[in-house]
């Protein structure tokens, strides 16, 4: 097997009756790859099985070569942004990375300046000495991330890590991204919303029912989609307002607004061009909490690919 | 990595962990276990110096005099050899009594003068009844009994904190450091560390030993301080100026030796089985019935070293049911080094064998 190549041969996973992952070989080399896949789909079980919190029931994982029954070399050159929520009670962010990384052998001296430059990276330098169980989901999920990128470690594991983050902090997030990967690590990281990744990866892999269905550069698969407008949800403090500056600067052909639920539905054709003017607007100080697509667009990949059964 | 490195990883580890488990809102009723005997010999050491100081305000007799009290006194002679009593108090007592007359039982009622004082002769208090004004009876008995209450702590510390206390403490601390994380979902944390589940393992241990040990070696030693604090004149400065601090030091340790060898049974029990309340009460079984093994068995159970540490023998009841008799009984004593060196070798078997339950653990938090 290839010490440069993250390896999944023939992999099994069940869960009792229920398949977690089934059959999977797969050969993942540097750079950023997305593995999407609707809700259930075994995108975190393949992450847990690379990084050894579950255990397969059939098949071989090696990540540069390591097996992930070795954590101490392993979790070495892997950092792992987990979907799981909840943090230690007593911990601060700042407490959080550092522990993570005296676990390493660092001396507390260097242990806190790492911590210090992967909070910095992430943008939770002010809220770094506040307790975990204070933070919003998105500081949240960009701690788990401070956390994994704090060792610098060559396999960077991230489950849903653009979960819950707003436009201006997903956009740097983004970037973190792209800069690690062109620094010739291997990323690795989930997604259920196939057009969230499909334009930072280098590789999609597609998941569907815990097998793999498809693999490669999809972006022309995803072209063939592309006539079909897609839908957003974007929830923000004055919809009414942020509906008039879409009319003005988006590419849209529809904006209703959701007084009720402090939330307005958008219908773009051009979702680059549409994620831009939310960045700009978020920047300009719209206050914007989140934006999450509303319409069936990654069933429709599914759909094409594997004939309608996803 | 070496050795070396591990071992630092793991001292890490219970550095991390031990702060949670001090803190843990879970485990607070474990504090409630730990600190009941000291707080039963603090509510007892102020009612006894509260008597004492009643009974001295109300003067002080010379014990010899006490000594001189006969039955068959009358009052007058009592009082002029000790004096105005404490307390005094006078009632009529009647009672029936039988006499055969003409060859017939005639019971008829006699209504008798009846008179209790106290007195105090600076340790005892001392009850004298009367009847008829003639001293019927002498009751003696120490306010501040040390002989006996070293027993009593004996046999709370034996029957109570070792065998109760400590057992359910330590299944409270170390179920805690897998079972409890899974609960919470913060087991990941750990697993993702660049550490071997081995060193894990120890570090997790090493954590609730510490916890455990601190908060009922702890709980024993401010105990053994309420129970000596009311003796702390002539006979309790002689005992901790003798054996005292000996004494403390193997309750302390006996306490620490408890926590090992349950802790390393429960983590082993949290890693293997899904519900630990059956191991557990399978091995409160185990231990109870610890007298009835045959010796090599014995030395399987926690209680048989933990015996050993112990400083002064539990007393036993003579009128206690026998079969609780043969509960209690215990061991073959061992020398306490030995028990030392066996609870230390007990515990590194048992992690031992709990490796091979930590190297098969998944995260499986929607389950747990």
């Amino acid at each position: 097997m290839s010490a440069q190549e993250i390896v999944f041969e023939n992999v099994s996973k069940f869960y009792g009756d229920v398949l977690g992952v089934n059959r999977v070989d797969l050969r993942i080399g540097p750079g950023l790859t997305a593995i999407v896949g609707p809700n259930g789909s075994g995108k975190s079980t393949l992450m847990n099985l690379m990084c050894g919190l579950i255990q397969p029931d059939r098949g071989e994982i090696r990540v540069l070569g390591i097996s992930p029954r070795d954590p101490e070399r392993l979790m070495r050159i892997t950092g792992y942004a987990t979907q799981f929520d909840a943090a230690p009670r007593w911990a601060t962010g700042f407490d959080f990375v550092v522990s993570g990384l005296l676990l390493f052998g660092y001396s507390t001296a260097l242990a806190e300046r790492l911590a210090w430059a992967a909070l910095e990276r992430v943008g939770l330098t002010e809220a770094a000495r506040r307790k975990v169980t204070s933070y919003s989901k998105g500081m949240r999920q960009r701690v788990r991330l401070a956390q994994a990128i704090a060792h610098d470690p060559q396999v960077l594991v991230l489950d849903e890590p653009l979960n819950g983050l707003d436009p201006v902090v997903r956009a740097e997030t983004i970037a973190l991204f792209r800069q690690l990967a062109a620094e010739g690590r291997h990323i690795l990281l989930s997604s259920h919303v196939l057009h969230e990744v499909d334009s930072i990866s280098d590789r999609v892999v597609l998941l569907a029912n815990g097998s793999v269905i498809a693999e490669g550069n999809i972006r022309g698969v995803r072209e063939e989609i592309r006539e079909r407008p897609s839908q957003f949800l974007v929830r923000c403090a004055d919809p009414a307002r942020l509906a008039a500056l879409l009319f003005e600067r988006a590419p849209v052909a529809e904006v209703r607004v959701l007084e009720e639920e402090g939330a307005l539905l958008a219908l773009t054709r051009d979702r680059r061009a549409f994620s831009r003017v939310l960045t700009e607007l978020a920047a300009g100080g719209v206050a914007i909490e989140t934006v999450v697509p509303a319409d069936e667009n990654v069933h429709a990949v599914y759909e094409y690919l594997i004939g309608g059964s996803a | 990595m070496t050795a070396r490195f591990r071992l630092r990883q793991a001292w890490i580890i219970a550095r991390l962990e031990v702060r949670r488990l001090f803190l843990s809102r879970r485990g607070l009723w474990v504090y409630g276990l730990a600190m009941l005997p000291a707080a039963l010999f603090l509510i007892h050491g102020i009612d006894v110096q509260y008597r004492l100081g009643q009974s001295r305000r109300g003067g002080i007799v010379q014990p010899a005099v006490v000594e001189a009290l006969q039955t068959g006194m009358t009052e007058q002679q009592v009082i002029e050899m000790a004096g105005k009593p404490q307390e005094d108090r006078q009632w009529t007592r009647r009672k029936w009594e039988e006499r055969v007359e003409g060859g017939r039982k005639i019971s008829e009622q006699r209504v008798a003068p009846a008179r209790r004082m106290i007195y105090f002769d600076g340790s005892r208090r001392v009850l004298l009844f009367f009847e008829d004004g003639l001293l019927r009876d002498i009751n003696k008995y120490q306010i501040l009994n040390f002989p006996e209450d070293r027993e009593v702590f004996a046999a709370i510390f034996q029957y109570y904190y070792l065998r109760l206390a400590v057992f359910f403490g330590c299944l409270g601390v170390f179920l805690n450091l897998f079972r409890g994380e899974m609960m919470d979902k913060t087991l990941h944390f750990w697993l993702l560390a660049p550490a071997r589940r081995g060193v894990l393992l120890a570090g997790k241990f090493l954590a609730g030993w510490m916890a455990a040990t601190a908060i009922f070696a702890g709980g024993a030693l401010l105990a053994f301080a309420a129970m000596l604090w009311p003796h702390m004149g002539a006979e309790g400065q002689a005992y901790w100026q003798g054996p005292g601090p000996m004494h403390a030091f193997r309750y302390a340790l006996a306490a620490a030796a408890g926590c090992a060898g349950y802790g390393s049974l429960f983590l082993a029990a949290s890693l293997w089985v899904r519900n630990p309340i059956i191991p557990a009460a399978v091995l409160l079984v185990w231990e109870a019935a610890r007298s009835f093994l045959p010796s090599l068995l014995q030395k399987l159970t926690v209680l048989y070293y933990l015996e050993s540490l112990c400083p002064v023998p539990a007393p036993l009841d003579p009128e206690m049911p026998a079969l609780l008799r043969l509960l209690l009984a215990p061991a073959e004593p061992l020398d306490p080094w030995l028990a030392s060196a066996g609870i230390v070798l007990f515990s590194a078997v048992v992690l031992r064998a709990a490796v091979a339950g930590v190297r098969r653990l998944q995260i499986n938090y929607s389950t747990d």
